[in-house]
């Protein structure tokens, strides 16, 4: 018992992990509260949704959705934030812009789409049965992918050039563009990878459970939990943040009820904020720093 | 005609939640996303004391207010220390926890069947029976709360919640409490804040959690944004034309099924249009620099 709580707690904070390191990549470099994030989420999965039924091949679904999805990050980068970076406007005021681009997309969606759940994975899931645990082969490929995905991160931040760019830019932007590197390039970049990682959770979460309009809200938000307990400027620690969410919210589904997991994450957060508002992984910043 | 009353009953009420609001908003400079929780905690506290204590409307009124001020301690005092997108973030967990509070403590709020038969307000012996008689007590409501919160504004008071606004660490080598004042602040917009929400259990006589969602948060937020913060007009010009908006669109014959989806898809333009281009809003003192 304790144990099938632990895998979906792990399994859940997998999909956050994604929807997290993707937000740490855009919030740690562009200093952006990216709520539409949490759009980019709902709309991979709707667009999945609507490429499915072309009846093409399933690898041509999964590149179109994601590669949609990426040029969604960037197309609001570009149309949204950009022209408030220009101007020197305030964290208060892009994050208000991107909550203004978060409503847009999601009334959109379910303008075409309406208010009901969509199923995506019609047929019956076969299950694995391990020793007490059972999970479902969408489950399975999950935790596969996500391990895959967050070695081949962690590699690409540590050991190449453009992971690298990335950390200076997460340091200090303007020394970026001093050493003669395109900051815009790595902005583009971060939204793109960052959306796309969301891309990734929002599929495969809806293969597991259907695509829902509030999804995206619902993963943006544990996926900003997991950061902030992380640690802001933190990249590979977000994973762990990520699980412990998701293992905690398992944990208070079994012991309270289903409808308790989103104060048990937010009594998280409040409690991190009141006492370690650095995060498990970050360093204490100073008041100046913090306000920018 | 009583359509035209509902809507002017409701300007009244989201006056005084906006003019609440810009209190911390365009005076204090804390972007807040739970206003809406204590616009519930009053609707909520006040149907309570009134169904199951048969309190009379004006007592359950100031005990609500006293008891949104005591809960706005609660978010307050841990948030403190907290600036920029982390004090959005902490009022945004707030807002989430107070709304399943109120959707799951079934014993007590009845959960997502919401209190229905609140009894009719009596104010001063006089029982407020038709739209209009009501319209005339939430004006007056309204317009005492914006009286107050005005002069608060105009106060020494509110002076310093400017300086915090424009310059923390300036406001306190000046020697004022910086966050002696945001709690007070926040306790203010908090009381206000129950006020409407009093008023409006008072109005509908029936109230349900999905009335105080975060999503309801992000709706007062945008009206003073867009309206404009720092002031009074702004705040008041926001919430004419962001409840009058639904209004218009039914005129142009936009279909019923897609019409909340559209509006709210304009208010999310409108946001955005403002911060790039006027982000003082339309009749605003205040810009976020």
């Amino acid at each position: 018992m304790i144990v099938q709580l632990l895998i979906n707690g792990i399994i859940a904070g997998c999909i956050y992990a994604l929807v997290a390191y993707g937000f740490a990549l855009i919030y740690n470099t562009t200093r952006t509260f990216h709520f539409a994030h949490g759009a980019v989420y709902t709309f991979s999965v709707y667009l999945f949704y609507t490429i499915s039924a072309w009846g093409v091949p399933a690898w041509v679904v999964y590149l179109l959705t994601l590669a949609a999805t990426a040029l969604l990050g960037m197309t609001i980068d570009e149309v949204i934030y950009r022209p408030l970076v220009r101007r020197k406007s305030s964290l208060l005021i892009r994050l208000l812009s991107s909550l203004g681009a978060y409503i847009i997309i999601i009334n959109l969606i379910l303008m075409i789409y309406g208010n009901e759940m969509k199923v995506l994975n019609a047929k019956l899931q076969p299950t694995h049965k391990f020793g007490n645990v059972i999970l479902s082969e969408v489950q399975l490929i999950t935790v596969a992918a996500c391990v895959l995905i967050f070695v081949a991160l962690v590699l690409l931040l540590r050991m190449t050039h453009l992971g690298k760019t990335v950390r200076a830019m997460r340091d200090d932007p303007e020394l970026v563009s001093a050493l003669g590197m395109n900051p815009q390039n790595v902005r583009r970049l971060v939204f793109a990878l960052g959306s796309t990682l969301a891309g990734v959770a929002a599929i495969l979460k809806g293969l597991d459970v259907g695509a829902d309009p509030n999804a995206g809200m619902v993963a943006f938000l544990s996926g900003t939990v997991a950061v902030i307990i992380a640690g802001v400027g933190v990249f590979n620690g977000v994973i762990l943040g990520a699980l412990l969410v998701g293992i905690l919210q398992s944990f208070a589904v079994w012991k309270f009820s289903a409808q308790w997991q989103d104060t048990v994450t937010f009594l998280l957060l409040i409690l991190f904020l009141l006492l370690r508002p650095e995060g498990i992984f970050g360093r204490r910043r100073r008041v100046e720093e913090i306000a920018a | 005609m009583t359509y035209a009353l509902h809507v002017l009953n409701m300007i009244s009420i989201y006056a005084i939640l906006a003019l609440s609001l810009n209190l911390l908003v365009g005076y204090t400079g804390l972007l807040s996303l739970s206003h809406a929780a204590f616009y519930g905690i009053g609707a909520y506290i006040c149907s309570l004391l009134m169904m199951k204590l048969s309190f009379p409307f004006l007592p359950a009124m100031l005990l609500s207010i006293v008891g949104a001020v005591a809960i706005s301690f609660l978010i307050s005092l841990p948030s403190l220390r907290l600036r920029g997108d982390y004090f959005v973030l902490a009022s945004l967990g707030f807002q989430i926890i107070v709304f399943s509070v109120l959707y799951n403590c079934v014993e007590l709020t009845q959960g997502p069947f919401g209190i229905s038969d609140i009894p009719r307000p009596s104010v001063f012996g006089l029982t407020l029976t038709s739209a209009g008689s009501y319209l005339a007590f939430s004006v007056v409501v309204a317009a005492v709360c914006g009286g107050l919160l005005y002069l608060i504004g105009q106060s020494p008071f509110g002076r310093v919640l400017k300086a915090i606004r424009e310059d923390e660490i300036a406001a306190e080598s000046l020697g004022k409490r910086v966050s002696q004042f945001k709690v007070i602040a926040f306790a203010i917009a908090a009381g206000f804040a129950a006020v409407a929400g009093t008023v409006f259990a008072g109005y509908l006589r029936y109230i349900d959690p999905t009335s105080f969602t975060l999503v309801e948060s992000i709706f007062i937020l945008s009206i003073i944004i867009i309206g404009g913060t720092g002031n009074v007009t702004g705040p008041l010009t926001g919430t004419a034309l962001m409840l009058l908006l639904p209004e218009a669109l039914s005129f142009l014959g936009i279909p019923d099924n897609i019409a909340p989806n559209l509006r709210q898809v304009i208010y999310g333009v409108l946001i955005i249009l403002i911060m790039r281009y006027r982000p003082q809003g339309l009749m605003g003192e205040y810009r976020y620099q």
